[in-house]
């Protein structure tokens, strides 16, 4: 009986503890495109999110120690990243717009730069 | 109890009686086979994540200005009310594992409540975006007039909408099936002994959590240093 309340003192204050990391992982993700990295936001932000979305995972999905469900979801990961770089590859390769992207075309790149700064001058608001 | 499993017995050509194997308790079998459900649900949302980052690689600056217009204060707050209600639905399943039924009743309650209040704030969210003339099926978001806006906002907002709303879909489903959960807790079928259904739902409700947890950097975050705050 006392390992029992004791099991679920831990797991009771698991809960609280992973709760605390996910609320200060979403203040980062607030402070983050004022304060740090502003030229990396896209890739900070999905960092954060994966290492939420591990900790949910692990502790609120009870994960933690299911090493088939874990290699499952890795295998199935794998299968689809390899699918989206090789069909994304083949089509940016073939790519109809090439000199209207900003990545593909030079000129472009430039005018996305300008619209860029205006964007930064005139924000949109609603 | 009611539910208290009494093997089906199957007769054989020669008379002999065998019992039948039950999976009522079966943890590990119905747990696989919702996780086999959620990966169908990963696949469509991850299918729509992958549409929006090619979107984004296309058209970079339209998207980065778009998701500055939105309302990051209440995105932000939807996005705090799905962690707590997170915590309340595993403390729920804690409390059933552990016996206390009341407890975990009255958590599966502050889930409930906690869902509503995020579709409310997102209806809140969507009609002050209507109002604004950005709403699927309006000038602003359709090609082609004075009021269109450029396309990669066109498809930012096509976006967005549709992931949200399907989201949104997800959180009001999962209200449904709370519901239910607390009809078969009171009915004596979900119990401290018998809480599988339980267990799922609150992996389905943390399903749900993971998603937002990714749509809302995705929509609201990275267009956020645009604006020099939220706003």
């Amino acid at each position: 009986m006392s390992t029992e309340t004791k099991t679920y003192k831990e797991e009771y204050a698991g809960y609280w503890k992973v709760l605390a990391g996910l609320l200060l992982l979403t203040a980062l993700t607030f402070i983050q495109p004022h304060y740090f990295l502003e030229n990396a936001t896209f890739a900070v932000q999905m960092l954060i999110g994966t290492v939420k979305a591990w900790l949910i995972l692990m502790y609120y999905m009870h994960l933690k120690g299911e090493k088939e469900i874990i290699m499952f979801t890795y295998f199935s990961l794998f299968i689809v990243l390899t699918f989206f770089v090789i069909v994304i590859g083949v089509d940016v390769a073939n790519i109809q717009f090439a000199d209207l992207n900003h990545i593909t075309s030079g000129d472009a790149a430039a005018a996305a730069s300008e619209t860029h700064g205006a964007a930064h001058a005139e924000p949109a608001h609603h | 109890m009611s539910h208290e499993y009494v093997p089906e017995i199957a007769v054989d050509r020669e008379g002999k009686e065998h019992a039948v194997q039950g999976w009522q308790d079966d943890l590990y079998g119905a747990k696989l086979g919702f996780w086999l459900f959620m990966f169908t649900e990963v696949l469509m949302f991850g299918a729509m994540f992958m549409a929006l980052t090619y979107y984004y690689t296309l058209h970079h600056d339209d998207f980065l200005i778009a998701s500055s217009s939105l309302n990051r204060v209440l995105g932000g707050t939807n996005t705090v009310i799905l962690l707590f209600s997170a915590l309340t639905m595993g403390l729920g399943l804690l409390k059933m594992k552990h016996g206390d039924v009341k407890g975990a009743k009255l958590m599966i309650w502050a889930t409930i409540i906690l869902a509503t209040a995020f579709l409310v704030i997102k209806g809140f969210e969507w009609t002050a975006e209507y109002q604004h003339g950005i709403f699927l099926g309006l000038d602003a978001l359709q090609a082609g007039n004075e009021h269109s806006k450029p396309f990669g906002q066109i498809l930012f907002f096509g976006m967005y909408f549709t992931m949200t709303g399907i989201h949104g879909f997800h959180i009001l489903l999962g209200i449904g099936i709370m519901f239910w959960l607390l009809m078969r807790i009171n009915s004596g079928k979900v119990s401290p002994e018998h809480y599988i259904l339980h267990f799922n739902i609150a992996l389905y409700w943390d399903l749900v959590h993971l998603i937002w947890v990714f749509v809302f950097p995705y929509y609201y975050m990275i267009g956020a240093g645009l604006t020099g705050g939220a706003h």
